[in-house]
């Protein structure tokens, strides 16, 4: 048998299809790992780096997923009105604010307990953590809480 | 005296100048001009002078029965021809590959380890030349593994798949292996512009010890779960390198990329010398190995420089087509033929050192190639 009857006749068509496919995609994943291989060694000479990476992840998370991790307190009328203080205050600042920066304005415009209401604004998650070493205000948890 | 007589003529009867045949004298030729080539023109000599010389060992005529012949099963020669059949040599010559190779390159940057795969499609493409020119596909399938450029992979599949070939695959593999800067130069400038040949190609960048360390281990459990036959040449190719990467074993890498590869080297290309007596060797047949052999080169050739271009339609970063021609796993001719034929338009691009990632994804292309052969092809030889 010769020409495309022998090649059809022993399943030709499919083996060299299948041969250059299992070649090609052995060479790809090879190629895939290798790639990467540098960055997963990098992590393991320098285990900080693991850290960090999940610290981070897991303050984007919070930021994220803020609401389930914060409590739902039931505050008096008195700390609202610091609570509505403190939020005016809030807006003078910048979105992501330093909350020693939010502490001091507290102090000097004289809001009552401020360590004791900011704590309780941390709590609730009207305030919450930015994952870069600042603070913004939660909108939606203060007009839940709040307003 | 006539007893006398009588004893010389049976003596002259027993002389090679009585029994030699056409076809011995032609192979003796043959094996002359493999000497010459690869001692006069440097044409990979430490496979060309063996395997020469092999012809002229198998080629002398001889008295059958005395046990001398390589086909004869008393014979030294065919002791040692067992490492050859039973493919335990290839393996050997592998360690030593493994030994002597540097992953640097295809580490810093794996993206050329396509050029490697894209090459091994002339493999496939000549299988099914071959199919149709009538040969079984067991033997199909070893005349295809020529176009991997890789002697050992070739001689070991065909010990596999259909040891009568082994001869023939075996000269026409390491003959073209040989002719790797005549055969690839015209392709490359047929199939590239002077443009794409001027391309330069970004400095790799430092490969850690560790990396290097690590990619052997991966790269042979990562292939042979894949492809599972390819285990007796991947695994000594890449235990040959995590010898010579560990550093603590130097002393065993220096041996197998030194004694053991070249004790390998020199019995598996006398004895498959050897093996091509004329009466088994000149068949219609070898005419027609030797031709599909060529065009399995070529169009793996072909296949890998027309896949670097294929890639440069979405590289941001511009590969020179040429490194695709390195391909083809003949470790480090294909590269240095890239490397001339990009110097000869531009003196002051180097291309040797890029060109040898895809030589070296050529070699576990090959390797992972002649084991999907060897699987796909297991009903066909059972």
């Amino acid at each position: 048998m010769y020409g495309l009857e022998a090649i059809n006749a022993n399943n030709g068509w499919a083996i060299c299809v299948v041969g250059i496919s299992i070649v090609f995609s052995g060479l790809v994943s090879l190629s895939l790992v290798i790639s990467q291989l540098h960055k997963v060694l990098a992590l393991y000479e320098n285990p900080s780096k693991i850290k960090a990476f999940f610290k981070t992840k897991k303050t984007q998370k919070q930021v994220e997923d803020g609401q389930d991790t914060f409590v739902d307190l039931v505050l008096t009328q008195s700390q609202k009105e610091v609570s509505k203080q403190f939020a005016l205050l809030v807006r003078t600042m910048e979105d992501h604010f330093s909350l020693p920066r939010l502490l001091h304005l507290a102090k000097i415009s004289g809001l009552k307990d401020p360590y004791s209401n900011l704590n309780n604004l941390l709590k609730i998650g009207i305030v919450i953590p930015d994952g870069e070493g600042f603070f913004t205000l939660n909108n939606d948890r203060f007009a839940q809480f709040i307003e | 005296m006539e007893g006398l007589f009588g004893l010389f003529v049976e003596f002259w009867h027993n002389t090679g100048f009585y029994l030699v045949d056409y076809r011995n004298i032609i192979m003796i030729l043959i094996g002359m001009v493999a000497i010459y080539l690869g001692i006069a023109k440097d044409y990979e000599p430490l496979l060309l002078v063996p395997i020469g010389f092999g012809m002229l060992i198998g080629n002398i005529p001889i008295f059958k029965g005395l046990g001398l012949g390589i086909y004869e099963s008393n014979s030294v020669l065919h002791y040692l021809y067992f490492g050859v059949t039973q493919g335990i040599y290839p393996p050997l010559v592998f360690l030593g590959i493994g030994a002597m190779t540097d992953f640097s390159t295809l580490l810093a940057r794996p993206v050329l380890m396509l050029l490697g795969a894209a090459a091994q499609a002339g493999i496939f493409i000549t299988f099914l030349g071959a199919l149709a020119l009538g040969f079984a596909p067991n033997e199909a399938a070893s005349i295809g593994i020529i176009g991997g450029a890789d002697g050992p992979t070739a001689i070991f599949l065909t010990a596999k798949l259909a040891p009568a070939l082994i001869g023939p695959i075996a000269v026409a593999a390491y003959s073209y292996m040989a002719l790797v800067p005549v055969i690839q130069p015209p392709i490359m400038r047929l199939l590239t512009t002077r443009k794409e040949r001027l391309i330069r190609m970004e400095e790799p960048r430092e490969v850690s010890k560790r990396e290097k360390m690590v990619f052997p281990i991966v790269a042979f459990i990562l292939c042979c779960f894949l492809a599972p036959a390819a285990l007796p040449l991947l695994g000594m190719l890449m235990f040959g390198n995590v010898l010579k990467e560990a550093i603590v074993t130097e002393r065993l890498a220096v041996t197998a990329r030194t004694s053991l590869i070249d004790i390998a080297t020199i019995l598996l290309g006398v004895t498959v010398g050897a093996s091509t007596q004329g009466d088994v060797f000149l068949t219609p047949a070898s005419v027609k190995i030797f031709v599909l052999g060529a065009l399995s080169f070529s169009i793996a050739t072909a296949c890998g420089l027309l896949f670097a271009k294929f890639m440069n339609l979405f590289l941001k970063d511009k590969i020179n087509p040429l490194l695709g021609a390195a391909g083809v796993s003949a470790v480090p001719d294909s590269a240095r033929v890239v490397h001339i034929v990009g110097q000869e338009e531009d003196p002051t691009n180097f291309l040797l050192m890029h060109a040898m990632a895809p030589n070296v994804s050529g070699v576990i292309g090959s390797a992972i190639a002649a084991g999907v052969l060897w699987s796909l092809m297991k009903s066909f030889i059972q």
